[in-house]
């Protein structure tokens, strides 16, 4: 399995690295981690003339938190950083889930965060909870930047927001409100190493009072092709006290708004059915958890 | 293609290869160096077999580009043991615990555990377990590779081997 013949760039400022992606356009291919790209080359889904290869570059890497204001991650940080990262683990929840369930070690240390959302697998595990968290992306080329909430940047199965000569350098991840808690979940075939059959992220926001829904969040994974923001859940659960009766339509709604295909790791069928599970197991969860705060 | 010759550190020692840029590291290290400690199994990154440590993290080599490793200290299974030939705690407790039947997955399966073991010189048996998810053993040789990892947590410690 060889891969095709390429020039091979290693940038190593965001000047450069930008100036190279403006220049080779379409013929150019981001690696990140590689975990992805150099397996559809080898599948000879991709024939890059060119890689830029931005590991080198630093301020594209790491995890900066300002208190009241929120996270900001390199898009080429590592999913091991993630996964690690005290701040991750305490403010956005889900995302550190997601993180130590994606892959392998091995894969973690060097899978990055912007490949996982590049790479735009509906399957993906990262992509849930930071939409669920509010996440925005930064998209950069060489003449500036401009931000997308990234629920609008992953357009489909493979495809992005990306134009020629534009990378993805940055997310910015809002200061969770008071009185909020993001959870993820996911069912697969085994724990490393699958693909999702459905992922999903919550992240719940209460009232002062400790029991009124304000604000939430439902996303799903795997089951279309891009991430899929509930619009009946919140529609249900907002404004209301939590309950038990309330979480069981929420987990119809979830599973009627679901759009699965049928493939080799699970039905359509039962992909809906596991919606429905998710859903009811991480609202729970993500509630008890926000009344803890 | 032209050639370009980079200098890869492997186990402490500096080698000047001409390589292609889509060359892979496993090849480069099995094939060019002639360390072949390092197995490669599925070619897709999958199965764990081709792990090296680069900076002390465990990488599949078979999905790395070796022209991306210049300037980076990559460890094989052959730079484990120390320089008389004696093994190296997880090396010997390994063959202490029957952990090897085919020995196909063992290189991957011991640096994979000693970057664990680096981070969490202690783990419990869940934390070995998941550790070394992303490595398969073919075999069915999980229950003696788990016990060899608890065990060569337990000597190193004791010692205060790295």
């Amino acid at each position: 399995m060889y891969l095709n013949h390429f020039e091979y760039f290693a940038p190593k400022t965001p000047g450069e690295a930008l100036d190279l992606a403006g220049r080779l356009g379409n013929k150019a291919k981001v690696l990140a981690g590689g975990t992805d790209l150099l397996i559809m080359m080898k599948e000879k889904l991709l024939k890059p003339e060119y890689l830029i290869d931005i590991n080198e570059v630093k301020e594209f890497k790491g995890i900066s938190y300002e208190p009241g204001e929120g996270v900001v991650i390199g898009a080429g940080t590592k999913i091991s950083e993630i996964e690690t990262s005290v701040i991750i683990r305490e403010k956005y929840h889900a995302l550190h889930q997601a993180a130590g369930e994606l892959g392998s070690a091995q894969v973690r240390h060097m899978a990055t965060i912007g490949g996982n959302s590049c790479h735009a697998s509906p399957a993906a595990e990262t992509p849930p909870p930071l939409v669920a968290l509010g996440a925005k992306v930064v998209i950069s080329n060489i003449s500036g930047d401009r931000e997308l909430p990234l629920e609008e940047f992953i357009l489909g199965n493979r495809a992005t927001a990306l134009a020629a000569g534009e990378m993805l350098t940055k997310f910015i991840l809002p200061e969770p409100a008071p009185k909020s808690a993001s959870r993820y979940a996911y069912i697969g075939l085994r724990d490393a190493m699958e693909i999702d059959a459905v992922n999903m992220a919550v992240n719940i926001v209460l009232e002062e009072d400790g029991r009124t829904i304000k604000d939430l969040r439902l996303v799903m994974g795997s089951v279309s092709p891009r991430p899929l923001v509930s619009a009946e859940v919140p529609a249900i659960l907002v404004g209301r006290q939590f309950n038990g009766e309330l979480v069981e339509k929420a987990a119809k709604a979830a599973s009627g708004e679901a759009k699965p295909i049928s493939d080799i790791r699970a039905s359509a069928e039962y992909r809906r059915e596991v919606v429905a599970v998710l859903a009811r197991r991480l609202l729970k969860e993500t509630y008890a958890a926000a009344k803890g705060v | 293609m032209v050639k370009q010759l980079i200098e890869l550190e492997i186990n402490g020692r500096v080698y000047e290869i001409p390589v292609d840029p889509r060359d892979l590291l496993v090849d480069v290290i099995r094939k060019k160096v002639g360390l072949t400690g390092t197995k490669k199994g599925c070619g897709q990154g999958d199965c764990g077999a081709c792990t090296v440590l680069i900076n002390g993290a465990p990488v599949l080599s078979c999905i790395t580009l070796a022209i991306a490793c210049q300037g980076k200290k990559i460890t094989t299974i052959e730079g484990l043991a120390a320089a008389d030939g004696s093994l190296h705690p997880i090396q010997q407790s390994f063959v202490e615990h029957g952990a090897v039947q085919c020995g196909f997955c063992t290189p991957g399966m011991i640096l994979t555990s000693k970057a664990l073991l680096d981070k969490n010189p202690r783990p419990s048996e869940d934390e070995i377990k998941r550790g070394i998810a992303g490595n398969i053993c073919r075999c069915t040789g999980y229950k003696k590779i788990v016990e060899a990892v608890s065990a060569a947590s337990e000597t190193m410690t004791a010692e205060g081997v790295k």
